[in-house]
């Protein structure tokens, strides 16, 4: 008789699976480097003085913050190129793994923009005028005041919003992108979907595993940067 | 860009709603006790609970929701099948409707979720507070009930918000458990004519309105719990 759960399953495909973590990586790499440049626009646009550019910053991140990525993954899928053929231009025939991307930076430059902002606003104001008043150029008390502090708080969410992309990224199999997901599906496929229990397990390992090292990096980030860090102990 | 489609669509996906908000409040209504008890456990050190607690909310942040929902989805026929076969009782398990493997999935992720949310709003509120309680004769549970949970959930309201909204769009993974909620009816209805622009406006919208009605209503109860916040010294 089968055995309905065989443990060994797990253990023989993750070394099937981490491969592909490679194609994972870079999606999620790359999303975080756009990301991070158009949060840092929004959140610029965010504290700006100008009303309109702050409330259309403010609306799209409402508008991201209440869009499921898997609703946004197929809008972007379907709908870029649906958009671009009205301009004459062909988009079916480039890679999945560019929509993937646009998708996800999308996203996280939303919740870039406002872990950027609240960092920011964190540093009391009085610092960069005090560094200004010294004698510092507004770039240089940037640079040396506002910005070094500002990141020490930004770390944790900048974390966190990692890991939240990383895993966000799991849905990007939907649109046939052959990460460590979408060869978990095909493994389980050519297995006739028998025994896909213990391939998922294997892929909640991996993701879980990950999210540990990312968490425990952050941490270790944290530690470096806050060196000089004040406050009052909370934990 | 077939409108007619478009606008009957937008209905179909709003008939999907009801599922959606069923399965997030269900879910809520166990995480939300399940959560603050297990964050009392985090918070008191109870020995093996905590730790279990502290490996639950790991597991759950650290992976995927996808595949917390591929696992159950997949394990729990598998169980009941064992304890079906063992004990002779003639159930057919495929005949289980999906929107109760949706209910243990997303309360099960929930609960994680805001086990971390009571945690770090019930370690804001000072240690002097339950023991002035004590002193003045109140017991633990009056103390809780009336001292630290009122302060403690005007700190976790936000958070409990971006909860009940990621709940949402999370439900829109259903579509893995075959639940007919939003995004697999409208995407259903897409499929005879692949008109799948149309469906994910549609889709796209219904969730738009949806989760900043419920962000709205939250904002109006933070307002309204404010009431009871002391300003800091």
């Amino acid at each position: 008789m089968e055995k309905y759960f065989d443990a060994s399953y797990i253990w023989n495909s993750i070394p099937v699976l981490l491969p592909f973590l490679k194609v994972t990586f870079l999606v999620a790499g790359s999303s975080i480097v756009l990301g991070t440049i158009f949060g840092l626009l929004l959140a610029a646009a965010k504290l700006s003085s100008i009303k309109l550019l702050q409330r259309l910053a403010n609306l799209y991140t409402t508008i991201m913050r209440c869009t499921p990525s898997i609703v946004l993954l197929f809008l972007v899928y379907y709908g870029v190129p649906a958009l671009a053929e009205n301009f004459g231009i062909n988009l079916h025939s480039i890679e999945t793994a560019i929509f993937v991307v646009v998708t996800f930076t999308l996203q996280f430059a939303a919740i870039m923009s406002e872990v950027i902002r609240s960092a920011y606003l964190a540093i009391d104001k009085g610092q960069f005028e005090a560094a200004v008043s010294v004698g510092l150029t507004p770039l240089q008390a940037y640079r040396r005041i506002v910005f070094p502090q500002a990141l020490v708080i930004a770390l944790p969410n900048f974390g966190n919003g990692m890991i939240a992309l990383l895993q966000e990224g799991a849905l990007a199999y939907t649109i046939g992108l052959i990460d460590i997901v979408g060869k978990a599906n095909l493994i389980i496929a050519s297995n006739i979907n028998a025994h896909a229990l213990e391939i998922f397990i294997a892929l909640a390992i991996v993701y879980w595993v990950l999210s540990i090292i990312i968490e425990k990096f952050f941490a270790m980030l944290e530690k470096f940067f806050g060196k000089g860090k004040k406050t009052l102990e909370t934990s | 860009m077939n409108y007619q489609f478009l606008v009957e669509t937008f209905f179909v996906a709003l008939s999907g709603v009801p599922i959606a908000l069923l399965v997030t409040i269900v879910a809520m209504f166990v995480a939300l006790p399940l959560g603050f008890l297990l964050a009392l456990t985090r918070i008191n050190k109870i020995p093996v609970i905590h730790h279990m607690a502290k490996i639950y909310v790991s597991f759950v942040r650290g992976t995927p929701i996808i595949i917390q929902i591929f696992i159950i989805y997949s394990s729990i026929p598998l169980l009941l099948k064992i304890i079906l076969e063992k004990y002779n009782i003639a159930y057919d398990i495929y005949k289980i409707n999906p929107i109760w493997y949706a209910f243990i999935v997303f309360a099960f992720s929930t609960t994680a979720i805001l086990i971390e949310v009571f945690r770090s709003a019930l370690s804001t509120i000072e240690k002097g507070q339950l023991e002035a309680a004590h002193a003045v004769g109140l017991t633990t549970f009056q103390a809780y009930r009336r001292i630290i949970i009122p302060q403690a959930l005007v700190v976790a309201m936000p958070n409990i918000c971006t909860a009940t909204v990621n709940l949402i769009k999370a439900t829109s993974l259903g579509y893995a458990m075959s639940l007919p909620e939003i995004t697999l009816k409208a995407k259903v209805a897409a499929n005879v004519g692949y008109n799948y622009v149309e469906a994910y406006i549609d889709i796209f919208i219904v969730y738009l309105i949806l989760c900043s009605t419920v962000e709205y209503i939250f904002k109006r109860y933070e307002k309204h719990l404010s009431k009871f916040k002391v300003a800091k010294a």
